[in-house]
């Protein structure tokens, strides 16, 4: 699974750990999501579209 | 990011953990080798087990650092525990096991102790793979145990059958609770390689 979650926290000027923090997670987790070694759960999933205010299919993509 | 800073000198977990460890088998080698009597290695026993505080104090404030949980803290502090009972209890066993004159009764309890000590730690683990509220982080502690497990079975079922054959020596099953945790060494190593980070135990 594809996704804009490196693109989106730029936009945001947020750090990993800044998005962690926003997301309740470890730093590498949001690492691992970002680099595509992890696809999130789908709860996090909505708990990452509610942090950017974005539909999940806004961020994430199939490959 | 896991050190701790004394006298201008960076003292990383590792450091300490191998401290411990070294002065821990020197203390056994000299009470094995009747170098040391055994009142003598047992009051020497408090020199690992101090420094093993000092291992999972850095450990701590270290997991401060990187921002673990709560899970983890707890994980550490249950380690800490059981870890320090073992060393009391195996200094125990060594001590107390030497004459014949120990009843069946009292060889069995203070054999069993250091056992129960070590699955004190594999209860540690369970219970931070159920506490840990950090999906990927819980995902990568049962990627490293399943990996741990796999490895500890399948040596001693190979050692079991290859001592069957007359290949190899027989060897204490407790060996086998050593291949785990050196099972979980090669798992933090593969979550490295596959998902990279190390994880958390």
């Amino acid at each position: 699974m594809k996704n804009r979650l490196k693109v989106l926290r730029a936009e945001r000027n947020w750090s990993q750990q800044d998005l962690a923090d926003r997301l309740e997670v470890s730093r590498q987790s949001v690492n691992a999501i970002e680099t595509g070694r992890y696809d999130p759960s789908l709860p996090l999933a909505f708990k990452i579209a509610d942090v950017f205010e974005l539909a999940i299919e806004e961020i994430f993509t199939r490959d | 990011m896991n050190t701790g800073t004394r006298g201008g000198f960076t003292r990383t977990v590792p450091f300490w953990a191998g401290l411990t460890f070294g002065t821990f088998g020197a203390v056994m080698g000299l009470a094995l080798t009747d170098a040391i009597n055994s009142v003598t290695a047992l009051i020497l026993m408090i020199v690992p087990a101090g420094l093993f505080f000092q291992t999972m104090r850095v450990a701590n404030s270290a997991s401060d650092c990187i921002g673990r949980g709560e899970a983890q803290r707890l994980y550490i502090k249950r380690v800490a525990i059981f870890a320090s009972a073992y060393l009391v209890v195996i200094a125990l066993q060594v001590s107390l096991l030497e004459g014949d004159d120990v009843s069946l009764a009292a060889r069995a309890a203070l054999s069993v102790m250091p056992g129960l000590a070590i699955c004190g730690v594999f209860w540690a683990i369970g219970r931070l793979i159920v506490d840990e509220k950090d999906e990927f982080i819980r995902m990568l502690i049962v990627r490293q145990t399943l990996i741990a497990t796999g490895l500890a079975l399948g040596f001693a079922t190979i050692w079991g059958f290859l001592e069957t054959g007359g290949v190899v020596p027989h060897i204490p099953a407790y060996w086998f609770a050593v291949a785990f945790f050196f099972g979980q060494f090669v798992g933090a190593a593969s979550n490295r390689i596959t998902h990279g980070s190390w994880g958390a135990l």
